[in-house]
């Protein structure tokens, strides 16, 4: 059609040109900010220990359940990997007075279905729901928590999906990074096995699996959140009439964990891999310390944001990779930082010089008050966000039910984060990001990392 | 632990990865018990770009969303990829914003930011603090005005969104399958049917005077909608949007390519060769009715009944039953929903399989499944209209980037964003027979596309 057409006359339109010498506007600096108070919440504990939180929130018919429990794969053995993830998909295929297939048409007629999540520290039955079916849907949650058929004909097809998954995640990258990161710094516990063998899988058997659904779940370790606009007194009569008779169960168990820091370099070869995926980081302080606010803004301000000083360097500046984010990842009573990134191959060493120089200028120097407070101002919209939708508003409270916190972990954490000063910032790069204590995974063309991996040698020397 | 890490398939041609606030599914509101009605107001500047109002108090935020109706289907043909390496160029300076400078500007406000580009669309988007309406507005506008691009920014985004590609393509198992992979081989028109992350030789031919080119042809006010959601005042808004939108001079736009795909014939079956997975996988493509049509709406609910949820059909048959696999993804148009694209479009599912199971058991499951439509009653109607407007509400409930994506969507491609009220009366008019009639026409062997991923890399 017309199409070559137009594209060759408006090559003569030609460019778009700034007038010279033009002074440049600043941008509007915006009104007063709105109050904002962390929406309420409503607390309570049945006498078998399980915990209820429910917060009003939003104009949407809607509402939210999350039950969450403290077990995972943490509470697994050597030999068990993926056996806490088993036992939550067995959970899912039906109680013994219905079957997966009731549930999932009661469930989709109130506009949602019922989701098991099995994490490292957590397990997490979730669901979401037009808001009049908010005490149906407790019901049945507890009734999947509580009285779950666990049937041994289905075992072998959820084997089989595991297998299936277990395949296709050892097959990417930064499965293979991570799998190798965690089993360095964690060695020899839960939180260091990321991934179990076909072998491993194949053997777990239903006895198993009753055996750890029998010794993880229980309501001690349970707590319910509804959130989302819902009749609230319906909810608790609801949550209070079906976990009542729910066993106490076990205390949370998280067994003792000393992360290692280690400088050790772990290379996974992937011949040909037009990228390298890097994984540099360490052990560092957990959310009951003092300092971990502080921590978190001087990693928004490294490497944790859009405008870090890592992004803007090897994406914006020198275009070595296209993802490249730091972040701090928690376990009970352990935590980590580390930078990743996907990099063009050939720039692999480069990319962590640049890493490593960006670490030792904020190590050097304070950041300038102007930057500092605009990584305090982005932080503290995103705690606006993170507690304006449903999700959101869980994720904050589980944090801190999870941690141990109080509520002013919540309550205080804008004035903290802007309590946070420049000098702070630079002692906090001093003392929990350096870089010749970091552990290094790189999974990528194993002959070219060979040549590469001098760099970051001669990184660990930049002063 | 491993549903932490599941995968980087990004199925978004994204500024950045992971800001995860996207919303990607959709439908309905519901004039009934229990409803929920969108506020929306609509109004167009005198250069004609598209304004849509809609307030929403419950969190004092804003976001602020600029769809320009240029996707990557009509980029230009000697330059795949381009849109969305465009995409990228809106971040590298503006008159007044340096490199950097626009998004330092949003976030050390307090917000966030992203763009992406679609079949129909590019988008950018920022999610503020209420009280930075204005400075999200003049922002936005300053780069409507005109752009300032260095080679060397050009150069280094170049960099970047090859980086992109080899992240979510050409260095990641099961890369592209099937969202980028599909259309090229169900699509025979050109312009459904290239590579829209583009060959990374176009993406290295780029140069400024295309970025120019594309800025003139297609980012002007009167091929663009603006919409405001969240908590601010009516009449304020209107008034910084004219201050800084107004002056902005309208383009005379080019007119558009035929996109139409002629009428399938026959299945046409095709193996892609992947050496980085290890297990087989498959998906399957039908070409969707037009647009807004009876058949359309049918398709919506067809959808519903047969992929979406637990209790879907195809869940049922696949996972649960025949134990072929542990998830069956899909829906329409993958690069999205529903409602925000403007051509020909497919609905389609996939799953990754083992090698001890034949493909072709798995596309006879899909036709017994379709055949079950055939007895499709007025409950399960019900039921899919019910999953529909619970999964529509959510849209709406997040934190803005959802309602302002259909909103912009209802105003670029049909000039009237109420739709988003009106939607559930459509899909309430569709009988069981018009299902039946529906899956007859539309789910044929003849009308599809089947793609099957043969691994070539070692178990693990």
């Amino acid at each position: 059609m017309s199409k070559l057409k137009y594209y060759l006359i408006i090559i003569f339109l030609g460019v778009v040109t700034l007038p010279v010498g033009a002074q440049k506007q600043t941008p509007p600096p915006g009104g007063k900010p709105k109050d904002f108070v962390l929406p309420a919440k409503k607390v309570s504990q049945l006498k078998n220990g399980l915990k209820s939180t429910m917060v009003q929130y939003g104009s949407i018919p809607k509402v939210t359940v999350n039950l969450i429990i403290k077990t995972g794969n943490v509470n697994e053995g050597p030999n068990e990997v993926w056996l806490a993830d088993l036992t939550g998909d067995m959970m899912k295929e039906g109680t013994i007075t219905m079957d997966f297939k009731t549930i999932s048409r009661k469930v989709a007629a109130m506009g949602g279905e019922i989701n098991i999540g099995v994490g490292g520290d957590q397990t997490n039955v979730s669901g979401s729901v037009l808001s009049e079916f908010a005490p149906e849907l407790i019901k049945i949650m507890a009734d999947v928590v509580m009285n779950p058929a666990l049937p041994s004909s289905e075992i072998d097809r959820l084997k089989s999906d595991l297998k299936r998954q277990l395949s296709v995640q050892k097959s990417q990258p930064q499965s293979q990074a991570i799998e190798s990161f965690n089993s360095i710094i964690y060695k020899g516990h839960p939180y260091g096995r990321t991934f179990p063998t076909q072998a491993m899988l194949d053997s777990y058997t239903i006895d198993m699996v009753k055996g750890f659904y029998e010794k993880n779940f229980g309501a001690k370790r349970a707590v319910i959140y509804v959130v989302g606009k819902f009749d609230e007194a319906a909810a608790q009569k609801s949550i209070d009439e079906s976990f009542n008779a729910w066993k106490e169960g076990p205390e949370p168990n998280f067994p003792p964990v000393t992360p290692t820091k280690s400088s050790e370099i772990s290379m996974i070869d992937r011949s040909d891999a037009p990228q390298t995926t890097i994984i540099l980081g360490l052990p560092t302080i957990t959310p009951q310390h003092a300092d971990y606010v502080a921590l978190q803004v001087t990693n928004s301000l490294l490497g944790g944001s859009f405008s870090s000083r890592i992004t803007s360097n090897i994406r914006e500046n020198k275009g070595y990779t296209y993802s490249p984010f730091s972040s701090i990842q928690n376990h009970k009573n352990t935590s980590v930082w580390y930078e990743q990134a996907d990099v063009t191959s050939e720039h692999t060493g480069a990319a962590l010089q640049e890493i490593a120089k960006e670490v030792k200028t904020l190590q050097n120097e304070p950041p300038p008050k102007a930057e500092l407070e605009g990584i305090q101002n982005y932080m503290a919209g995103v705690f606006v966000l993170q507690n304006s939708t449903p999700g959101g508003i869980i994720t904050q409270l589980n944090f801190i039910d999870f941690h141990g916190l109080s509520d002013s972990y919540l309550t205080d954490r804008v004035k903290n984060i802007y309590g946070v000063t420049p000098e702070k910032v630079s002692a906090m790069a001093k003392e929990h990001f350096k870089y010749e204590d970091m552990t290094l995974v790189l999974v990528g063309d194993k002959k070219l990392l060979q040549k590469q991996i001098k760099a970051h040698e001669e990184a660990k020397k930049v002063r | 632990m491993k549903k932490i890490y599941a995968s980087v398939s990004h199925k978004l041609l994204c500024l950045v990865m992971a800001w995860g606030i996207f919303a990607c599914s959709g439908d309905q509101t519901k004039v009934a018990d229990n409803s929920f009605s969108v506020p929306v107001e609509y109004y167009k500047l005198k250069n004609g770009l598209k304004v849509v109002l809609s307030q929403d108090k419950t969190a004092p935020t804003v976001t602020v969303a600029v769809y320009y109706n240029i996707g990557f289907r009509i980029e230009p043909k000697d330059r795949t990829g381009f849109a969305h390496l465009f995409e990228h160029m809106m971040f590298q300076g503006s008159q007044n914003l340096g490199k950097m400078e626009f998004i330092k500007l949003v976030q050390q406000n307090g917000g966030t930011l992203n763009g992406s580009t679609r079949f129909d669309f590019t988008n950018y988007y920022e999610v503020m603090p209420a009280h930075k309406l204005e400075t999200a507005l003049w922002a936005e506008a300053d780069r409507m005005k005109g752009l300032d691009i260095t080679q060397e920014n050009l150069t280094n985004q170049q960099g970047v969104v090859k980086n992109e590609v080899k992240v979510n393509v050409l260095n990641q198992p099961y890369g592209g399958f099937p969202w980028l992979d599909m259309p090229q081989y169900a699509n025979v028109n050109w312009f459904n049917a290239h590579n829209f992350y583009g060959d990374l030789a176009d993406l290295d031919s780029a140069n400024l005077e295309d970025v120019n080119n594309f800025f003139k042809t297609y980012y002007a006010p009167n091929n663009a909608a603006l919409v405001v959601v969240g908590d601010f005042e009516t009449e304020q808004a209107k008034k910084w949007i004219t201050q800084y939108f107004e002056t902005i001079p309208s383009a005379t736009l080019p007119a558009l390519p035929d996109i139409s795909e002629p009428k399938q014939q026959s299945e046409k079956r095709n193996i892609k060769e992947d050496k980085l997975a290890n297990k087989p996988a498959i998906a399957i493509a039908y070409k969707m009715p037009q647009r807004n049509t009876p058949e359309y709406y049918a398709m919506g609910l067809i959808d519903q009944i047969l992929l979406q949820g637990q209790d879907s059909k195809l869940f049922g048959k696949l996972v649960q039953e025949k134990g072929y696999t542990g998830n069956v993804s899909g829906g329409i148009n993958y690069l999205g929903n529903m409602f925000n694209y403007n051509g020909p479009m497919l609905w389609m599912a996939n799953l990754i399989y083992d090698a001890s199971v034949n493909a072709d058991s798995i596309i006879s499951v899909f036709d017994s499944a379709i055949g079950e439509l055939s007895t499709v009653s007025q409950e399960d109607t019900e039921l899919a209209i019910v999953k529909l407007r619970s999964d529509f509400y959510s849209t709406l409930g997040g934190t803005g980037v959802g309602r302002a994506d259909l909103l912009a969507s209802f105003a670029l491609f049909d000039d009237d964003p109420s739709r988003i009220n009106t939607l559930e009366n459509e899909f309430r008019k569709i009988t069981p027979e018009v299902i039946k009639k529906t899956a007859d026409e539309y789910l044929r062997p003849s009308n599809r596309t089947i793609l099957i991923v043969d691994p070539k890399a070692a178990e693990q």
